[in-house]
């Protein structure tokens, strides 16, 4: 089967190409925020070096970004998901590839209570910043980006395993 | 000196603790957005976990020959396998948003002994079951009767949260509020990636 202009494989593979953009971009954003939430630089300290600008900047900044990204890469990575079901899950249970499966089923949980924490993340990092809310944002920041970050290195895994590029 | 000094000092800071997650509930609760927003949260850790396990997905889609079934529906031979993630999904979101709506309307009374009714009744009814599981060896090979222990697990879990959100001091409640959006999720989680132990151990 091939569409007009594009083989089917390569529709996937384009799809699953921008997941993987999305995804960098997000992970980037919330570890920039992480690090800024975690081990915030002194008020007195100049910002120096690349570190010390990271942990100098508000951690305000990336909430934007990472709501806008969050939802667009958990839709493109359900969608990506069908392919994933028939073309890649099958061929590895047929190997045995048992650990591969379980951890990328546990990402399909992580994401969904990522995703309905979504609305209170936001709520909490709303301006003026609330300071009643300083640990839920800590926490909350810390939540999403240990979902994030196991997300994306065990769909990487599964992308080496059969995806773009292999 | 200095001792009693450290422990007026990690007092003080206990109370500022407490003080600041119970003028954050009252901040949250104050506004329908706010409640909302937690409720949705909560309530979605809590659904999304149930329907996983109990396998309840609103459609199945089959991914190899384009087909969707209302709930939940095994493989068909020549078909190939089924999905239930959608199903899970398209049903929780729906169902936590329409929770969320109803606690835009109840008192913060309400609210607080509510959700602590329905946090301690999933907490419940899981140590149960998870008790009575891991103590029969026939779970192992009987999965009717793993199935029958989760729904009698459900009673005493329900007693149990009936009788804690009764008697909670409403204080209590409130402090906690906020708190059940990260216990109820990460407890999901613990609970969803136990399910998921087959897996890792072939």
């Amino acid at each position: 089967m091939e569409f007009d202009f594009i083989s089917v494989t390569t529709f996937w593979r384009i799809l699953l190409f921008l997941h993987f953009v999305m995804a960098v971009a997000l992970l980037a954003a919330v570890t920039l925020q992480l690090v800024a939430v975690l081990v915030p630089a002194p008020v007195s300290q100049p910002a120096g070096n690349f570190v010390e600008r990271i942990r100098a900047a508000p951690p305000q900044w990336y909430v934007a970004a990472i709501v806008i990204l969050y939802v667009p890469t958990f839709l493109l990575g359900a969608w990506v998901y069908i392919k994933y079901r028939t073309y890649v899950r099958i061929p590895m249970e047929q190997t045995g590839q048992w650990w591969t499966v379980g951890t990328f089923e546990f990402k399909e949980h992580i994401v969904s209570m990522g995703m309905a924490m979504l609305p209170a993340y936001w709520y909490v990092w709303r301006k003026p910043l609330s300071e009643s809310f300083a640990s839920l944002r800590k926490w909350l920041t810390v939540f999403l980006a240990v979902a994030v970050w196991y997300s994306f290195l065990v769909g990487h895994v599964a992308n080496d395993f059969r995806g773009v590029g292999t | 000196m200095t001792q009693a000094l450290e422990v007026h000092e990690r007092i003080s800071e206990l109370g500022g603790a407490r003080a600041a997650s119970q003028s954050a509930t009252a901040e949250v609760t104050a506004s329908k957005a706010g409640r909302f927003v937690f409720v949705f949260g909560i309530s979605f850790a809590i659904l999304y976990t149930l329907f996983e396990q109990m396998n309840w997905p609103l459609f199945t889609y089959h991914p190899a020959v384009g087909k969707l079934d209302f709930w939940m529906q095994r493989a068909r031979s020549g078909e190939g396998p089924g999905m239930y993630w959608y199903g899970w999904l398209a049903l929780a979101f729906p169902c936590a948003a329409l929770i969320g709506w109803l606690s835009t309307l109840v008192s913060s009374k309400w609210l607080y002994r509510a959700t602590v009714f329905c946090c301690v009744l999933a907490i419940l009814w899981s140590v149960i079951f998870a008790i009575l599981v891991l103590t029969d060896g026939r779970t192992s090979f009987d999965t009717d009767l793993v199935k029958s222990m989760g729904w009698w697990s459900a009673i005493p879990g329900l007693v149990g949260a009936l009788v804690i959100s009764y008697f909670v001091p409403l204080q209590l409640a409130q402090r906690v509020f906020t708190s059940w959006l990260l216990i109820m999720p990460i407890g999901g989680l613990l609970i969803l990636g136990y399910s998921l132990k087959s897996f890792f151990l072939r």
